[in-house]
């Protein structure tokens, strides 16, 4: 049985990749925080994918073994980590528990899944990690973008640890069309699209696309690189 | 502007030959692979730096190129990367300012004497901002971080 996780899979941008996974595999394990992940999760399951949603906090121990655990006896073909928070500001005014919080979410738990899951991964199996284009640099963002910047490093040092076996890379989001997006304020969000020479926000559904290409033995000669998906945003 | 002294906190070969009055030097110490440790020596960077960019002084972080491509385990690649993204988020910040944030690659052989040449340089007002620096060359052909 094709077995995948997603995490943050209830909204956005995890929520379209599992639908994208969904027609690739078989199980679906969903993980999120948030209550809507019951939602999704029938969604895809109507489609005829088995799914486990399971509802926990990655920051945790708890959390950790709960998705170990939802895997069981399966070999893992594809995890993408996309669960991710921001707490923004700039760093002369940015909390100390702001500044944490952001990593243990960001960086400390797709570090610890991919620890606790090491001996699941199938022959050929595909790690994506989801992390931003603000690892290239993003005014207010200091913890959040030192979260991704992190992340592309995991997925570097996991490259070369996994390798043959697993092939590992990181997707870096511009502006997407996501709760996360529409919280900025429009005349500030407006400006940003009329900087990307696509002259759009991205849409959920392309990030999955090429997630899905990353996820699966179809790319297993990538790996170890960060892929930017931002309508050219970081030319501009 | 407020005054407040330098923060180095470097190898001890370093921090013996930096001669500065104000700025922080923050070199990434090496760290295994648990989580709290990473967590750890990022935030004793956040704690370093937050009073620099307070009082407008530059910022000069200290990586190992090898932590930078992935090559010496998750800890140190996941330490390394995310200062550099850091750096690059704070240069931004203080852009306007005039104050310059840079990080500065080095080999495990790189003597002391030459990283703190270029420390000083990378603290300079009115020189790079934003920039990774890499000594040595052997980062020549690989990855762009």
């Amino acid at each position: 049985m094709r077995t995948g996780i997603v995490t943050g899979a209830a909204r956005g941008i995890g929520a379209a990749i599992a639908r994208r996974l969904a027609t690739d595999l078989d199980h679906l394990v969903l993980v999120d925080l948030a209550p809507e992940l019951a939602d999704t999760a029938d969604e895809i399951a109507a489609g005829g994918t088995t799914v486990s949603p399971i509802q926990v906090d990655l920051t945790s121990d708890a959390g950790i073994h709960a998705v170990v655990g939802a895997v069981g006896a399966n070999s893992l073909d594809s995890l993408v980590n996309n669960a991710g928070i921001t707490r923004d500001a700039r760093l002369v005014n940015m909390a100390a528990e702001d500044f944490t919080a952001v990593l243990d979410v960001n960086l400390g738990a797709p570090h610890r899944l991919i620890q606790a899951l090491a001996d699941h991964f199938a022959e050929g199996a595909g790690i994506v990690n989801i992390a931003s284009r603000a690892y290239l640099g993003n005014f207010g963002q200091f913890n959040y973008s030192m979260s991704k910047g992190g992340v592309v490093g995991l997925t570097r040092a996991l490259a070369i640890e996994l390798a043959p076996r697993v092939h590992v890379n990181a997707v870096a989001p511009g502006l997407i069309a996501t709760e996360m997006a529409m919280g900025i304020p429009d005349d500030i969000r407006n400006r940003m699209i009329e900087a990307i020479p696509m002259k759009r926000m991205g849409e959920p559904s392309d990030v999955a696309e090429l997630v899905a290409f990353l996820a699966s033995r179809r790319s297993g000669y990538i790996t170890g690189h960060v892929h930017v998906i931002g309508g050219g945003r970081s030319l501009t | 502007m407020l005054e407040v002294p330098a923060t180095i906190r470097t190898d001890d070969a370093i921090a013996d030959l930096i001669d500065i009055d104000t700025g922080v030097v923050f070199q990434a110490t090496e760290v295994d692979d648990d989580w709290d440790h990473v967590a750890a020596e990022l935030r004793a960077a956040f704690d370093a730096t937050k009073p620099a960019a307070i009082a407008g002084q530059p910022v000069v972080y200290i990586v190992s190129s090898d932590a930078l491509l992935g090559r010496t385990g998750t800890g140190n690649a996941m330490v390394a990367t995310g200062l550099l993204s850091a750096a690059r988020t704070l240069a931004a910040e203080l852009r306007r300012d005039g104050v310059p944030v840079n990080v500065l690659g080095i080999e495990s052989d790189t003597p002391a004497d030459v990283i703190v040449t270029w420390v000083e340089r990378l603290l300079e007002v009115g020189g790079p901002t934003g920039e990774l620096l890499q000594l040595g060359g052997t980062q020549i052909g690989k990855a762009l971080p």
